[in-house]
């Protein structure tokens, strides 16, 4: 395995110099000069008392986690996809469409162990205002376990307002692709660290998910939902994000309106601008990509071709287009491809999209992978 | 001759009354009346050899014309049936007083009469009362009672397009099920036998039945019976011993032969970490009804307590009450939940707050909706609003008692629903498992909170269990079922059931 030698002392400097720099700088000029980024690779071939050394040991080949966690807030957003009671087959949702609980409590235990003052788990649960604790308990996990994993950890339903007063405003710089901003749960605003906690996943109807596509889901359906009330948010999330997808109604007149001429009904079109967009108005410090167990084929147990797969991998990065990037050579696809060819048959690529408004690089060239190679790891999802 | 809760009953459509009844419908027709004429033949009794239907229900006086034909008619069946140990209930539904009708179905051979009069008047043949679903006079219930009104269990009709069925409130197909009414009705009348009285869709025919066994099921499993009724179309084909409608017959007798092999599991008790208490009856009844149809939906295992009987109720084991009805409890009701409050750890979930003065609602941490005090090591929970939306209120429950203490969970639970109960030694536990959709339940995983390495998996269509293994799934087991059709039951044993 390759190991670095980067010092945590020097946590990740190009990458978190990356988020700064993108906050500081016009977006799309700042694309063409991104400096090289790190990502790890982490082989694991199970879930189980290994995954918090291989993840810290990936962690330290960024250069840490003080640095960027140490005496902050941190806001973990999980993939937690579809219904609680939703199984591809018999196996437990972490096995195949959500992150696994042990990755989610490996992760939560190396941020208290890098001093974060402050970890918020956050998800938008399908359809639903519960806490984001008896969402977890109905897939029989056991949030106290992560309560216990790291000092002060939190939980919120980012689907609606939670226990925020309102919600928070996040602009895309350059005007946005689909839409001028976002209106979010507050968690994602009160936040020092945003943290994007995936899973290696092909995606229907986006090509892929992973960090970036993750993000889809800060969005609450309390305004951008199904049913979402035309004038002002509703207080209880009702259906998904079909406004998202197919641009058949507008989001509730709150929030930001869309991006100017933009009618495209395509949610190939529009859920990679989406994410995109999301992105470049709520960066990813950290992203961290299970993929131990998994599925092939699609996002969850209701796509057709699904099939449960086992990469033994995990993937970190401070920067999620650089994540993602190597995330989709691991998976045997081309970062580079776009529209027309795997994975991105029928859509456009999100990390093109995102690359294009600053977000990060997905090219392999600029990239610095850490840990095991890509062509020692790569799993091959069309194969498998 | 007394009423016998053993009887497995069947509607016996058949003779001269029931051929005038239905000339007043759209399905009247020549095959309708050959058939209704068939069926009062005792030749028409060889359906039932070899089967467990021991007991007919047959049109006997509606006080119509053709009310004396019909007791005529009769005659050959009835003593037909007496020779096969059958039994004949006659339905007598006239405006005026019913003791003719009755003296009649004595002197015929009747084992007793169904009636809707329930002014509590003597007959000369053991009563059975039969009352609409939202009408029912408990107090007054026969030792064998029946339910008109009910839900034909499955896929309602209005949530379907084509044949899929469109989510209701809770994000799962919605389904029409008399569970609920069958648990309440237990309660509300111990020891006593509901008979559900309840017609297959007018679609229902041979070649595309009606889903016979989920009404069986639908009724076995939540302690009642259902009054066995088969579609016109199906009858006239059994008449013609068509293959089809002679195996739809065999596969629904195979179900209720089932049932009776396992006649103990109706003595086990429901499981619950939640008891809803109300007097389920008059401006109540709506709400508390609705509240126990939507706990069944989310399959959340409750208890049913009538708000009378609140202080013989034993509370061990519970986790939550649910006390729906406005009225506050008396100061002895009040007493005992305090008790279950302050030394159980217990959560009382309530309209109004009625606890002692000196305690202030908790300002943090509320349960949006509700406020919440501290009493003693327990809780109580007030609604701010009331108790409205009984859909509202059935997730409130769910979820302040917590997730954590659910006693069974259904994964890719599509259209399934599920009881647990029981024994009375509580050294067995059952979970019964119902297929609501027409279509195969697949991949359905059973988790349960406690563990165990195995158990046998029931279902009608075998007479033999299948042992299935049990996956550690901390702090449970979890079992993957085959295909269910429209029932299965895991039965546990010996492994701390409860």
């Amino acid at each position: 395995m390759l190991t670095t030698t980067c010092s945590r002392r020097k946590f990740i400097g190009a990458a978190s110099a990356t988020a700064g720099l993108w906050l500081a700088r016009p977006a799309i000029s700042w694309a063409r000069s991104v400096p090289a980024v790190r990502v790890a690779v982490g082989k694991c071939p199970e879930y189980g008392p290994g995954v918090v050394g291989v993840l810290e040991n990936m962690f330290d080949q960024l250069g840490g986690l003080e640095g960027l966690v140490a005496g902050k807030t941190v806001a973990v957003k999980l993939n937690l996809t579809g219904m609680a009671y939703d199984r591809l087959g018999y196996a437990p949702a972490g096995l195949t469409h959500w992150v696994h609980p042990e990755v989610v409590g490996a992760t939560v235990h190396l941020l208290g162990k890098a001093g974060a003052h402050r970890i918020r788990l956050l998800e938008s649960p399908m359809s639903t205002a519960e806490p984001l604790e008896e969402f977890m308990l109905q897939a029989n996990w056991e949030p106290r376990d992560f309560s216990v994993a790291a000092p002060r950890v939190e939980f919120e339903n980012t689907n609606c307002l939670g226990r925020g007063k309102e919600y928070s405003r996040f602009w895309v710089p350059g005007g946005g692709l689909m839409f001028k901003g976002y209106d979010l749960n507050h968690s994602y605003a009160d936040c020092d660290v945003f943290v994007s906690l995936a899973k290696l996943k092909e995606h229907v109807t986006a090509g892929v998910t992973l960090s970036m596509k993750n993000c889809f889901g800060i969005t609450p359906c309390t305004i951008y939902g199904d049913d979402s009330p035309a004038d002002q948010p509703s207080l209880v999330p009702r259906g998904g994000r079909g406004p998202f997808h197919f641009g058949n109604r507008l989001p509730s007149k709150s929030a930001p309106p869309p991006a100017e001429g933009n009618n495209s009904t395509d949610p190939g079109y529009r859920v990679p601008r989406v994410v995109a967009d999301l992105v470049a108005a709520r960066p990813v410090h950290l992203a961290v990509i299970d993929g131990i167990h998994t599925m092939a084929g699609g996002e969850g147990p209701w796509t057709t071709g699904r099939r449960h797969v086992q990469p033994g991998l995990l993937v970190a990065g401070t920067n999620c287009v650089a994540t993602d990037a190597v995330a989709m050579a691991l998976m045997g696809f081309d970062p580079m491809a776009d529209r027309g060819t795997a994975p991105f048959e029928t859509c456009d690529s999100t990390l093109r999209l995102a690359e294009h408004l600053g977000v990060g690089t997905r090219d392999l060239n600029q990239i610095e992978v850490v840990g095991t190679p890509i062509s020692r790891a790569r799993f091959d999802f069309r194969r498998a | 001759m007394s009423l016998d809760p053993t009887w497995v009953p069947m509607k016996w459509p058949c003779g001269p009354l029931e051929m005038a009844r239905r000339k007043k419908s759209a399905s009247a027709n020549a095959e309708l009346n050959g058939t209704l004429e068939a069926w009062s033949r005792p030749a028409a009794l060889e359906l039932l050899k070899g089967t467990p239907v021991n007991c007919l229900i047959v049109a006997w006086a509606y006080g119509e014309p053709e009310d004396s034909a019909q007791q005529q008619a009769l005659k050959p069946l009835l003593e037909a049936g007496r020779t096969l140990g059958i039994r004949f209930v006659g339905k007598i539904a006239t405006k005026e007083g019913a003791g003719a009708a009755v003296a009649a179905g004595r002197a015929a051979g009747l084992s007793a009469v169904m009636l809707g009069d329930a002014s509590g008047q003597p007959y000369d043949l053991p009563v059975i009362l039969q009352f609409s679903q939202d009408k029912v006079a408990w107090e007054v219930a026969t030792p064998i009672f029946s339910s008109t009104g009910n839900a034909w269990p499955g896929l309602r009709l209005e949530t379907m397009e084509g044949d899929t069925g469109i989510a209701g409130p809770t994000g799962v197909p919605w389904v029409d099920s008399n569970g609920w009414f069958s648990l309440l009705a237990h309660e509300l009348t111990a020891g006593k036998a509901l008979w559900l009285d309840c017609d297959p869709p007018a679609s229902s025919s041979a070649s595309h039945p009606a889903n016979y066994g989920l009404a069986i099921a639908d009724s076995r499993a939540y302690g009642s019976r259902w009054i066995v009724s088969l579609d016109d179309k199906l009858r006239a084909a059994l008449v013609k011993t068509n293959s089809q409608a002679m195996e739809v017959w065999g596969k629904l007798c195979e179900t209720l032969v089932f049932f009776e092999r396992h006649r103990d599991w109706q003595a086990f008790r429901s499981q619950g970490v939640l008891a809803v208490i109300s007097d389920f009856r008059g401006d109540n009844a709506s709400l508390s009804q609705e509240v126990l149809n939507l706990l069944n939906r989310r399959q959340v295992q409750f208890l049913i307590v009538e708000r009378a009987r609140t202080l013989s109720a034993a509370l061990d084991g519970l986790k939550a009450i649910l006390w729906l009805d406005e009225e506050a409890p008396t100061s002895q009701q009040r007493s005992k939940l305090f008790d279950f409050v302050r030394k159980g750890e217990g959560l009382v979930i309530t309209a109004a707050y009625w606890g002692p003065p000196d305690v202030k609602a908790i300002k943090k941490d509320t349960y949006p909706g509700y406020a919440l005090y501290n009493v003693g090591k327990g809780l109580i929970a007030v609604t701010e609003a009331g108790f409205q939306d009984p859909y509202q209120v059935a997730v409130d429950a769910h979820l302040l008692v917590s997730r954590r203490n659910d006693l069974v969970r259904l994964y890719n639970p599509a259209s399934t629903n599920c009881r647990s109960s029981t024994d009375p030694g509580n050294r067995k536990r059952l979970v019964q498992i119902l297929n609501y959709s027409a279509n195969p339940a697949d991949l359905v995983t059973l988790w349960m909170n406690t563990r165990s390495h195995s158990a046998r998996l029931w279902w009608p269509e075998s007479k033999d269990p299948l042992q299935v293994q049990g996956a550690d799934a901390t702090p449970g087991t979890e079992f993957g079922l085959p295909p269910i059709f429209a029932y299965c039951a895991l039965e546990f044993e010996g492994s701390n059931p409860c």
